[in-house]
This record gives structure tokens, C-alpha cells and sequence, in this order.
């Protein structure tokens, strides 16, 4: 048992775990931190895979993303608010064959699809890791890139378009 | 020591990686030790009186009574708050201020590892930071820990972005965010020369990220009682209290290592002298203009604080990017 198979266990279980208690939780606040957990484990996950720069940018973008959503949590809902538990059999009975269904298809689609030899894999070349997805992303997929980048603008514009016209009321 | 990192894990790699990190642990924790004595004895003489001087020959012993006095005293907890989260907040707070400095570069061989994106590192990683000061506001139960908090939410995340935007100007220069090569790049001069609207930018930014005065309103004892750890005592507000004296160690490491050339001696005819002498002494320098402002700088306000950042720190940031960019277009 090497140690790089002890680390992902224990990432992977954190990382299900985080997802599974984000959904049973009945807090808010209880449910940001789980997800939260769910991100950094993720980010864990990455490391091993060796995209350090994909790892550290997913704790980056999600950390704050986590914080600011934990924020609207505490001040759109009460301090003792607690979501009902759905107690409706059918539905349970009804989600669960659609997740089955959903859990069989992409165990098969996984079991199906051809794994490359981990001995004939590209060895990881001498550039570094950030040095290569920035060759990548601005000469391969410049206009991708670009394009995804000014659809963040927009949005960011609009949204505050939409506050500005709250607050002129 | 980086080498460490790359071998296969065995008993006896294992054993020396724990020693290495508990040994940086002891660094870390007397230098917070003496950081808060010295702190209490410069704010002191600028306000002439003498500090403390009761505690061990010259009040040196006065940091340890005081945290053996926190570690002894009884835990206490409020009925209403929630049991679990109010746990795990410091802890969320104090781990990552402690596993940012895996990445910084002391000297050229003391390092504990060389990641090629050490300066993402650290922002990534101290981002974390906020999460645990929102939980502890929240679970305390508390509404002034809970307006502490998400005061410090709001500014940690809006001050995060000029700092990250500073950095970015260095990062073109060197063409690397490998913190040993941006130390390696300042061989002929020191980044705070070519960079040093960013080297501003930074300074400001790091004091509102260590919510440390002009910018310590999450904690304005006047208005707030102390913000986000009031309900706090004992071992658990130790540690936030350590953490946020780690992240002025990390913060100084940052500056020394991005803006004041590392382990650089000031001129190569004072090679001679060890790199760590040179650290340490530029180091330290970052460490008492800490306490030299926050004996003599007012408190900012809090509606002053977020147009601050936003309007006027991030275009300024923006702009330097920008001169940088063309500056190196032009001229490499």
C-alpha cells in the first residue's frame, strides 16, 4: 500500500463525505462548510494528479466563492432556520431509481471507455505547469479563451446593472 | 530539505519531514512570542512609557506568562452557540497561516518546497483563512462577532484582489511564480526599484489582509468589543491569536522575498555575510514598520475602507500591470 493510495482514500472519502452531508445537513451554514471540505479535498485531487496549477486555482476561486456564499447564507436566512426533511416516499422512490439508473451509466461508460498504459503515458515534460497551460491557452485556444472572458464581463455588467436599479428605486 | 519531498515515502523520510515541520513550528512560535513582546515594548517607547518590564530581566518573560496564563485558563463556551462549528473555526483559521510557509524561501537551500507556482500558493491557501473567521463570527452566536466577521469577510476578500493584482507586475518581470526565481531574478536590482507602485499597493493591501491598524476595523475594540473571537478564551483564542501572528510572519517572508531580494546581500561585496543574516535583517525591518504604524495610524472608517480598495488600490494595480506589460514588450 503506497502512500500515494493512502492520500487519495482519505481525499476521495472527504470528498464524497463533504458532498453527501452538504445534501442531508438541514443549516445553511452547515451545508457551505461541508461543501467547502468538498472543494479542498477536490483541490487535494488535483495535486495528485500533478496540475498544481488547476489545484491551487480551484482553492483560490472556490475559497472565496465558499466565504461569499456562507455570507448570503447567514444574512438571507434566520439564525435557528431548518430546512424540512422531504418526508414523500414516492418521490425518495423516484430519485433513487433515477440516480441508480444515472450510477449505472457512467460506471459503464467508465468500465467501457480505454484507459491509456500508465507506463506508456507521456512522462511530464520539463516546463513547467503553469508555463504550459499558458502556451496552451493563449496560442491553441486564444479565441476560446477570449470569448469566455468577455462573457464574464458581460455578466459582471449586468449584474451591476441589476443592482444599480434597486438602488435607484 | 526539498529534495525530501521528491523521494519515495519511507519510515525514515516520513520521520524527517515531521521533524522539519515541528522544528519550523518552534521558529514560528518564538518568533510570535518575541514579535508580541517587541510589539508591546515599541508601541511603549513611541508613547513613552517603558512596556513591559515586570515579567523575567526586562519583561522578557512577559509573552510566556501571558500564553501560559490563555493555556491554563478554563474553555469556555456559550450555551447557545454551535457546538461543532465553533470548534472547528480556529482550526480552519490557524492551518492554512501555517501551511503557507511550506512554499517560502528562507535561504537558497531552506526551503521546503520549490513549487513552481509558490506565489498562488500562498494567496490560494491564505484565502482559506476567511472561512474560518466567518464560521467563528457565526457560531459564537454573537452579533458582534457576527458583524466582525463578515466586516473581515468583506474586506479580506476585496483586499486580496489588489494584493494578487500587485503581484502580477513581478511575475511578468521574472517570467516565473516560482518564488526562488523571483529571488534568483533580482540579482542586479531589487524589485522595489522597478516595481514600486506595486511594492505600495502590496504594503497597503498586506495590512488590510492581516486586519492589522489603519485597517483593524473587524476587530475595532471600541465599536465591536474584539470582532470575530469575542466569545473566544483560552487555547482556542490562542490560536487565533497565533494565527494571525503567523500570517505577519508569512506576510513578511512575502515582501522580503518578492519586493527586497530574499536572501540578496544589499551590494555583491556583502556576500560575505550569511543569506539568512540578510533575510532576517529585511525581515525584521517589515516586522517593525508593523508596529511603527500601529502606534501612530488612526483607524480608517468602514464606509472609506471598500471604495479604498475597489476604486482606488485596484486600478492602481491595473495601471502598474499595464506599464509593466508594456515595459517588458518594449524593452525584452
Amino acid at each position: 500500500m503506497s502512500g500515494q493510495f493512502v492520500a487519495f482514500f482519505i481525499l476521495s472519502l472527504l470528498t464524497i463525505g463533504g458532498a453527501v452531508f452538504m445534501i442531508s445537513f438541514t443549516r445553511v451554514v452547515h451545508m457551505v462548510v461541508s461543501l467547502g471540505i468538498t472543494f479542498l479535498c477536490i483541490a487535494g485531487l488535483f495535486v495528485m494528479l500533478d496540475a498544481e496549477f488547476v489545484a491551487v486555482s480551484q482553492v483560490l476561486v472556490y475559497s472565496g466563492a465558499i466565504s461569499i456564499l456562507m455570507l448570503f447564507g447567514i444574512m438571507l436566512t434566520k439564525k435557528d432556520d431548518v430546512e424540512p426533511k422531504a418526508h414523500r416516499n414516492k418521490r425518495k422512490l423516484i430519485s433513487f431509481l433515477l440516480v441508480a439508473a444515472l450510477f449505472v451509466f457512467v460506471f459503464l461508460g467508465i468500465q467501457a471507455s480505454p484507459w491509456p498504459n500508465p507506463e506508456a503515458a507521456p512522462q511530464p515534460v520539463e516546463q513547467s505547469n503553469p508555463k504550459q497551460i499558458g502556451l496552451a491557452v493563449f496560442t491553441r485556444y486564444v479565441i476560446p479563451f477570449e470569448l469566455v472572458s468577455l462573457l464574464l464581463l458581460v455578466a459582471l455588467v449586468g449584474a451591476i446593472l441589476m443592482a444599480k436599479k434597486e438602488d435607484g428605486k | 530539505m526539498r529534495e525530501l519531498v521528491q523521494q519515495p515515502l519511507t519510515m525514515w523520510n516520513l520521520l524527517l519531514i515531521v521533524l522539519a515541520a515541528i522544528a519550523l513550528l518552534l521558529v514560528v512560535l518564538v518568533f510570535v512570542t518575541y514579535a508580541i513582546y517587541f510589539e508591546r515594548k515599541v508601541i511603549g517607547w513611541m508613547q513613552l512609557r517603558p512596556g513591559p518590564n515586570r515579567v523575567g530581566p526586562l519583561g522578557l518573560l512577559q509573552t510566556v506568562a501571558d500564553v501560559s496564563k490563555l493555556l491554563l485558563k478554563e474553555d469556555t463556551r456559550p450555551k447557545q452557540a454551535d457546538r461543532i462549528l465553533f470548534a472547528l473555526a480556529p482550526v480552519l483559521a490557524y492551518a492554512p497561516a501555517f501551511t503557507v510557509l511550506a512554499v517560502m524561501p528562507f535561504t537558497e537551500s531552506l526551503q521546503f518546497a520549490d513549487l513552481d507556482i509558490g506565489v498562488l500558493y500562498y494567496v490560494g491557501l491564505s484565502s482559506i483563512t476567511v472561512l474560518g473567521v466567518i464560521t467563528a463570527g457565526w457560531a459564537s452566536n454573537n452579533k458582534y462577532a457576527l458583524i466582525g466577521g463578515l466586516r473581515s469577510a468583506a474586506q479580506m476578500i476585496s483586499y486580496e484582489v489588489a494584493l494578487v493584482m500587485s503581484i502580477v507586475g513581478i511575475v511578468i518581470l521574472t517570467g516565473s511564480m516560482n518564488l526562488r526565481e523571483i529571488v534568483e531574478a533580482q540579482r542586479d536590482v531589487w524589485n522595489i526599484v522597478p516595481q514600486f507602485l506595486a511594492f505600495l499597493i502590496f504594503i497597503i493591501a498586506a495590512q488590510a489582509e492581516l486586519n492589522r491598524s489603519p485597517f483593524d476595523l473587524p476587530e475595532a475594540e471600541s465599536e465591536l468589543v474584539a470582532g470575530y473571537h469575542v466569545e473566544y478564551s483560552g487555547f482556542r483564542f490562542a490560536m487565533f491569536m497565533l494565527a494571525e501572528y503567523v500570517y505577519m510572519f508569512a506576510m513578511g517572508t512575502m515582501v522580503t522575498v518578492l519586493f527586497l531580494g530574499g536572501w540578496l546581500p544589499i551590494h555583491p561585496a556583502l556576500s560575505f555575510i550569511p543569506g539568512i543574516v540578510w533575510f532576517v535583517v529585511k525581515f525584521s525591518l517589515y516586522v517593525f514598520l508593523q508596529f511603527w504604524l500601529r502606534a501612530t495610524m488612526p483607524r480608517i472608517r468602514s464606509d472609506q475602507l471598500m471604495s479604498f480598495a475597489w476604486k482606488g488600490l485596484l486600478p492602481l494595480a491595473f495601471l502598474n500591470i499595464l506599464l509593466t506589460a508594456g515595459f517588458v514588450s518594449i524593452f525584452a
